[in-house]
């Protein structure tokens, strides 16, 4: 024994726990450090261990007191093993011949052989290790020949050697495209090492979105990635998913990241309510989703987003809000034939929140319906419930609440997604292939989700010649897409019901025997929600999408690819009016009204690009170039045909229509791209990158359409350029970024031009016809600018705990917008250039493991954004300083405010005098409006994050994750209307006297006396369009998703076919935690446009989803 | 694109519908009324709902301005075209009179120029410098039209009707509106006003009701308004009792043909064919003063089984949707020259104008689908017991007029305040958003201009008042 075990005295007061429980607590009071094997050692009896002041020595004797374990003191090294004469009964391996310790000592390197410092050397089966030193070495007792050493390294494939006689071990590390996640794939599809990188980039797990569902798979990333805000949407399983990274970039409708697959950017148009694409038709507002609805979540092998300008420098103009990178699989990574089955099923349940009267019941005035055919249906302004009331053509009912129509009207919803792959793989490639069904049925009866996948990815070197591709095929069938956010032909529609109301009625009352929609509200547009189920929506879309690369390696520094992908589909759409709601006018005499509406889409994106790049390592120095360019082609081809007025009813084809109006629009966009990319690194630890590229865009004019930009960024990993670092630092880096994107979004094709349209019918044989936009064209326009500086730590610390943080600020400007004209202008906007806009946010993520043992893990995450913005200057072109980008159904707007965070929420408020008393008119009681629009304050989040928590004990694992949104303000139009109609609790006040009189005084000062009348008091909200009581708090707490999983695998060992079995239980949506908003679940908002953010609108009930995922290998 | 074609549009788009035409106008004089709340809030309560007061302003400057701006624009200056010229400036000064007639000053001179000019924010032009130009135009506009020259077969009011000589019908109709924007200044400027009608009637006026300017509905282009009154707004809106009051104590035949009360309609599903009755005996017209909830004891005291009762607009015939919409009529433009001639402005029989201003209204209603014709006798009926009484004559023309205007909200209104005529009781209404006047004299500026066009916004206020409901345009002195 040396001095350090002569000379360290031990404290000790445990009963009755383990032999390992005591070597944890030693281990953690002193440098002493035990080196066993698990195997050999019965470490789980329980002894009584009470000393004081004794050293290790005297300790170990009082441990192990029978002789049945040796112990051996090596300076701080106890090595323990096992005396064989004294092993118990039970084991029955080969016993092991008692050595003495071995030393072994080594160089860790890597590739290039560079050292690798820090590189964590375990011994197999225990929890004893050391690190590699600044020059890569590293000195290690084993207890035997037998013990092996495992060797990681972050960033790098593991390896494992086994000690046999060696006493020198020198280990060369592979760079790994799995390990820890620690190699991601930047733009243009160039993996990287995450330690050169200089801006932020998040990998995410696939596990993230494939076992815990949602169909469209982004959405099951809500609150889980720093900096990036997904919202869900009220529009069922069909529709979009809303992300946006780091906040919002330009005042236009869309800033959604672009989608890569495979390092070709896919189209990912939405199809939601507000959207990018116009409707032909009338009340047609359902959500046919996004380009991310046609991934199959099982063919993802890889998923980064990259956040920040610097991160998509090389993507150029469609990148300015971030990348989601995905990379399918094309090859099986463990060599021979891998069969996977997963398969997920969910059930979800409507969410009911509304907060309603049901006090009084149906009725205006103060009176119950009394007579047949009443016409107030959405109205609560009745008398107080009890008794019977006269509902349609002379029904006697009681007059008693129906407090549950959300629950009785809409089903539950499910998913099932069944997916098959076969993957092999060998040394020279490999290949995979998948096959996935995916059948939803929304909470609205009738309306259904299919989507059925097939993925084809391979990957084969043939000497120097690298051939891979993807090609992906989707056929998504959406039936009765709901109609959402507003009232005609809407479900939603059950929001404002009287309190009632009673459904059976409703829907057995909904027809006539023509089939005419029998009224029940004055508000015609109110469809009845059982008649709103005979309109129809048949939504087909088949897409292929793909790329073909080849590559060959000129020398191992040197390489150049050539790379065509395309994203085609068709997507054809029908829908219907249907004939004889109470909404639509009587047809010509003749025939009967509604509409047919055929809409056929065909569109392509292609893109070709070249890479060549050379990496090539000068001693400590590194250096990388890439030269290439990218072609990007677009075309979109779109026939509608609307037939209107029927010869025959209930017969919805074009040929049965009596006036047919058919419209053909055509676009084609082209951008040209040239970029460079170099990287220069020293040691291993300090990296500058630098990018340009230069587009030219065919959107703007020959004087406008160029535009150069670059961007800088460096990374300094401090834990390996220093050899003194503490050894509790496991890696650590800053990095700084400076990068500057243009872009032609929102411009969009032809946008310089004044289009004419000629009416395809005539009055009176004269033809008809006018200037075809509302926009004023700009032949002017130039490329908007975004230029982003970041800042960011990461930091891994005791090899557990993972921090990571990023500074961000982020100016774009020349933004293209549709700014507001004077309607006297003869248009209603013009797109040009407007000023600037600042975003600016610090996005952090921490994970720890605070239990790390054998049977158990525990392991927990945060994760926040924080994002502010401000409007710095709308340019002079603007009348004021603020322009107004979106309004609302009823009331209220969302404008740009220079000075103001963006988004701004505005509308009417009440009176006020300058004591703040509300003012109401003398002559009725009601309130009196204020006379300009009020400031409500910011529609975007400021704060979104969530914590994660996973629990591992053996083969169970347990997570759950909350996630949450906070800062931002909502003019909720779900609370306009249950207010106005009297369904909203704060209605009831003066209910029982039969006047309200409001708390406040009259213009002249005195207090306000004057009885308003009820009904027409609370409607005010509505004819006054007072928006200020429907002004709520938008952020929310929740419990989003749970799981519960158990891995079979272990229990498996006979059955020789079966590699792995996973089973979980998931749920989604689990509960509310907090929020501020009535009626609605927060997310419950159907809209999905940027520009009217805030403005909510009603939704489809949010559902909580409970299921279970299955996945087996083979 | 031929700017025909944007004539056309001009025409077919700038007739009278339901927002830009029931919410305010036809109320205010008494014409129809909803006492529902909503969408419809406005003259009926008179509420200055900007949702509503907006729609005539948007339609105009967006679609019927913004064409015909960019129409002018294309031929301007083309020697070959100068009959189409015509007829598009001949238009455009009728859609200018609208909205200037019922906003005040409005953007004029720079209107419409959004592309042609680049100019987002046009300056607001006093309503004086307005009117000086719409009679410069037409009178120059009309006085070019010439049957020898350009032919402009496909434009849709005259052409379309299978007028040969639409030339010289446009030359009319360009001359009966230089009447009626004449007659606008009686008030501000007689003495301009004189010598404009002088002009207009020697340029020569409409000569039948062939002349009439409408637009023809059918089953593609529908009547705005007969669509809504036979969609959402069927149970919402009944004629006014001003209204069916007047036909009634004239024993006027116009009343078999306009109205229908749905008897015994207890809610809106009493609406129903079978309780249809047309008898001009039994109809009721509707009191202003009352919304939906505090109608009930007038309901009772009218004798009537609920609102639904009332007499409504017939939207089978003048109500339905394929009903023509009447811009500028003969009978219209024959009771301006009465008054003239009764002003002493140009020579003739002003009574035998007069009489035959009432035929030519009556006769026009054969044009209405459904059976709306009225027979040759009770016309002849009528007009024997009408005619002009001495020191009445002005009350009487402009009462027939605001009849012959009927469902011509724009018309009408413009024309109520003009002479003051006919005289109706306001509308008693408790709460209502008006101040000083007992009748709407203009409507408010959209909110957006506030946003976006404040400054010009500012300077035309400044010019002619606040921007309320109370505030008179410029030819509308007290």
């Amino acid at each position: 024994t040396t001095g350090y075990a002569q000379n360290t005295k031990i404290d000790l007061d445990k009963t009755g726990a383990t032999i390992l429980e005591i070597i944890d607590a030693i281990e953690a009071k002193t440098e002493f450090k035990f080196f066993y094997s698990k195997e050999d050692l019965d470490l789980q009896r329980k002894v009584d261990m009470r000393v004081k002041g004794i050293n290790i020595e005297k300790v170990l004797q009082k441990l192990f007191p029978f002789g049945n374990v040796n112990f051996k003191i090596i300076d701080k090294q106890i090595v323990l093993t096992s005396n064989t004469t004294y092993r118990s009964a039970g084991k029955t391996s080969v016993p092991p011949i008692l050595q003495d310790p071995i030393e072994i000592s080594g160089i860790v390197t890597d590739s290039d052989g560079g050292p690798l410092p820090g590189t964590s050397i375990l011994v197999k089966g225990t929890n004893t290790g050391v690190t590699s030193d600044f020059n890569g070495n590293y000195t290690i007792m084993v207890p035997s020949t037998s013990a092996v050493l495992v060797f990681s390294y972050i960033g790098f494939t593991a390896k494992e050697v086994a000690v046999g006689r060696q006493s020198t071990i020198n280990v060369t590390l592979e760079e790994s495209a799995e390990a820890l996640g620690e190699v991601v794939v930047t733009a243009l599809g160039i993996e990287r090492d995450r330690k050169t990188l200089g801006y932020a980039t998040a990998k995410v797990d696939s596990e993230e979105f494939a076992v815990n569902r949602t169909p469209n798979f982004m959405d099951a990333l809500q609150g889980k990635v720093a900096g990036v805000n997904i919202s869900g949407l009220g529009s069922g399983p069909q529709g979009s998913s809303k992300i946006r990274i780091r906040g919002i970039s330009s005042f236009g409708n869309n800033n959604s990241p672009l989608i890569v697959v495979n390092g070709v950017p896919i189209n990912n148009t939405s199809f939601g309510v507000q959207g990018d694409v116009g409707e032909v038709g009338s009340n047609r507002r359902s959500d046919s989703g996004d380009g991310l609805s046609s991934i199959n979540p099982d063919d993802v092998a890889d998923m980064t987003i990259l956040k920040g300008a610097a991160a998509s420098a090389l993507y150029g103009s469609r990148a300015k809000d971030g990348v989601i990178m995905i990379t399918t699989k094309n090859r099986s990574d463990e060599g021979g034939v891998e069969v996977t089955f997963n398969t997920n099923y969910t059930n979800g349940a409507p969410l009911d929140y509304t907060d309603y009267q049901y006090e009084y019941g149906q009725g205006e005035g103060g009176v119950r319906p009394n007579a047949p055919f009443p016409n107030t249906g959405v109205w609560s302004f009745g008398e107080p419930v009890g008794g019977t009331q006269i509902l349609f053509d002379g029904l006697v009912v009681p007059y008693t609440p129906t407090p549950n129509k959300i629950r009785d009207y809409y089903r539950n919803s499910s998913t099932l997604m069944n997916t098959i792959s076969v993957a092999s793989g060998g040394e020279n490639g490999g290949i995979s292939f998948s096959a996935a069904n995916m059948d939803a049925t929304s909470i609205l009866p009738g309306s259904d989700y299919v989507r059925r996948t097939v993925n084809l990815g391979f990957t084969q070197k043939l000497k120097k010649f690298t051939i891979s591709g993807n090609v992906n095929y989707s056929n998504e069938e959406r039936t009765n897409p709901p109609n959402i956010a507003e009232q005609d032909f809407s479900p939603v529609v059950i929001y404002t019901l009287a309190s009632t109301m009673p459904l059976d009625l409703l829907r057995e009352n909904c027809c006539d025997a023509n089939g005419d929609e029998i009224p029940y509200s004055r508000f015609t547009n109110r469809t009845n929600p059982y008649f709103a189920l005979k309109r129809f929506e048949n939504n087909t879309r088949d897409r292929v999408y793909g790329n073909i690369t080849t590559k060959y390696d000129f020398a191992d520094w040197l390489f150049a690819q050539v790379r065509i992908g395309q994203d085609y589909y068709m997507r054809d759409v029908d829908y219907n009016l249907p004939t004889g709601s109470q909404r639509q006018s009587d047809p010509p005499p003749g025939f009967v009204n509604g509409q047919y509406i055929q809409d056929q889409r065909r569109f392509r994106e292609v893109n070709a690009d070249f890479l060549i790049s050379a990496n090539k390592q000068f001693g400590e120095f590194g250096t990388m170039l890439n030269f290439g360019g990218n072609q990007m082609y677009r075309r979109s081809d779109v026939n509608t045909i609307l037939g209107e007025n029927f010869y025959t009813r209930n017969l919805y084809t074009i040929g049965n229509a009596s006036t047919v109006s058919p419209n053909y629009v055509r676009s084609e966009e082209q951008i040209n791209s040239l970029y460079a990319a170099a990287e220069l690194s020293y040691g291993g630890f300090l990296y500058v990158n630098a990018t340009a590229r230069n587009d030219w865009f065919s959107t703007l004019s020959p004087e406008n359409r160029s535009i150069l930009y670059p961007s800088v960024t460096g990374s300094f990993v401090f834990s390996q350029a220093f050899n003194n670092m503490p050894s509790w630092l496991s890696f650590g880096k800053i990095r700084l970024a400076y990068a500057e994107v243009g872009s032609d979004t929102d411009v969009g094709a032809y946008a310089d031009n004044l289009p004419y349209r000629i009416n395809p019918l005539q009055l009176l044989g004269q033809p008809v016809g006018g200037i075809d936009t509302s926009t004023i064209p700009n032949t002017d326009l130039r490329p908007m600018r975004v230029t982003e500086r970041e800042i960011g730590l990461e930091l891994t610390l005791f090899n557990n705990l993972r921090f990571e943080a990023s500074y961000y600020n982020k100016l774009s400007s020349d933004q293209i917008l549709q700014a507001q004209t004077s309607d006297a202008s003869g248009y209603t906007t013009r797109r040009i250039n407007v000023g600037e806009s600042r975003n600016e946010g610090v996005e952090a993520f921490l994970s720890v493991s605070p239990i790390r043992t054998e049977n158990f893990t525990w392991n927990t995450s945060a994760n926040l954004s924080y994002n502010t913005s401000e409007v710095l200057s709308l340019g002079e072109s603007v009348d004021d300083n603020f322009i107004t980008v979106g309004l609302a159904e009823f009331h209220g707007e969302l404008r740009q405010v220079v000075g103001k965070p963006m988004a701004q929420l505005y509308g009417y408020g009440w009176l006020r005098d300058d004591q703040g008393n509300q003012v109401f008119d003398p002559n009725n009681g009601f309130p009196l409006r204020s006379e300009e629009q009020l400031n409500f304050g910011t529609a975007l989040p400021v704060w979104v994050g969530g914590f994660t928590n996973s629990f591992k004990y053996k083969n169970l694992t347990a997570s759950f994750l909350i996630d949450y949104k906070l800062g931002h303000k909502m003019i909720s139009g779900t609370h306009i209307n249950a207010y106005r109609h009297g369904l909203d609790k704060a209605t009831l006040v003066g209910r029982d006297v039969g006047y309200v009189i409001g708390e406040g005084v009259n213009p002249d000062g005195s207090v306000n006396t004057a009885q308003a009348d009820i009904q027409g008091y609370y409607q005010t909200i509505r004819t006054h369009r007072g928006s200020e009581a429907s002004v709520f708090n938008a952020g929310s707490w929740q419990l989003r998703q749970l799981s519960i999983g158990y891995d079979f695998t272990s229990h498996l060992d006979h059955i020789k076919f079966i590699k792995s079995l996973k089973f979980d239980i998931v749920a989604n949506n689990v509960a509310v935690l907090k929020k501020w908003v009535p009626h609605i679940h927060p997310d419950q908002n159907g809209i999905i446009g940027d520009q009217y953010t805030g403005l909510e609108a009603t939704g489809l009930p949010i559902t909580r989803d409970i299921g279970f995922n299955m996945n087996i290998k083979f | 694109i031929d700017p025909t074609y944007q004539l056309n549009t001009a025409i077919i788009q700038g007739a009278p519908g339901y927002g830009n035409n029931l919410t305010y106008q036809v109320t205010i004089v008494r014409q129809m009324i909803t006492p529902f709340a909503g969408v419809g809030t406005g003259a009926n309560l008179n509420q200055d709902n900007r949702a509503a007061t907006l729609e005539l302003w948007n339609l105009g400057y967006r679609t019927t301005i913004k064409n015909l701006v960019d129409g002018i624009a294309s031929i301007e200056g083309d020697p070959e075209k100068t009959n189409m010229l015509s007829m598009l400036r001949i238009w455009r000064a009728h859609q200018f009179m609208i909205l200037t007639d019922s906003y005040g000053d409005v953007p004029y001179f720079e209107a419409g120029k959004g592309f042609l000019e680049q100019i987002p924010f046009p300056e607001y032009d006093s309503q004086e410098l307005i009117y000086d130009d719409l009679l410069k135009e037409l009178e120059e506009a009309s006085a070019a039209l010439d049957p020898a020259k350009d032919g402009v077969d496909q434009e849709v009011m005259y052409a379309g009707a299978g007028i040969s000589d639409n030339i010289s019908a446009w030359k009319r109709l360009g001359n009966s509106l230089l009447l009626r924007a004449a007659m606008r200044l009686v008030k501000v400027n007689p003495a301009k006003a004189q010598e404009f009608s002088a002009k207009a009637i020697a340029g020569g006026l409409m000569t039948s009701n062939d002349d009439n300017a409408l637009v023809r509905h059918d089953a593609s282009f529908r009547n705005g308004m007969g669509t809504n009154l036979n969609g959402g707004q069927a149970p919402f809106y009944y004629l006014d009792k001003e209204l069916v009051d007047f036909f009634q104590s004239n024993d006027d035949p116009r009343l078999k043909a306009i109205a229908v009360r749905y008897v015994g309609s207890a809610s809106e599903g009493g609406q129903v064919p079978e309780n249809a009755n047309s008898d001009p005996a039994v109809q009721i017209g509707m009191p202003q003063g009352f919304d939906n909830t505090t109608i009930a004891p007038q309901v009772a005291a009218d004798g009537v089984a609920s609102l639904f009762d009332y007499s409504q607009l017939d939207r089978t015939r003048l109500g339905a949707p394929e009903a023509p919409s009447f811009y500028v009529t003969y009978s219209e433009t024959l009771l301006l020259h009465a008054e003239a001639i009764v002003r002493g402005w140009a020579s003739g029989d002003a009574n035998a104008l007069y009489q035959e201003a009432i035929r030519a209204n009556m006769e026009q209603f054969a044009d209405w689908p459904g059976d709306t014709t009225i027979p040759g006798a009770e016309i002849d009926t009528y007009i024997s017991t009408h005619t002009l009484t001495s020191g009445m004559e002005l009350e009487q023309i402009n009462t027939q007029y605001w009849i012959s205007s009927f469902l011509n909200g724009s018309e009408s209104w413009a024309n109520f305040r003009r002479s003051g005529f006919p005289v109706v009781a306001p509308n008693p209404y408790p709460g209502g958003e008006l101040k000083t006047e007992d009748f709407i004299r203009r409507l408010t500026y959209p909110d957006a201009e506030r946003t976006v066009n404040s400054a010009n916004l500012d300077a035309a206020i400044g010019r002619q008042g606040p921007d309320i409901l109370d505030t008179r345009v410029w030819w509308d002195v007290e």
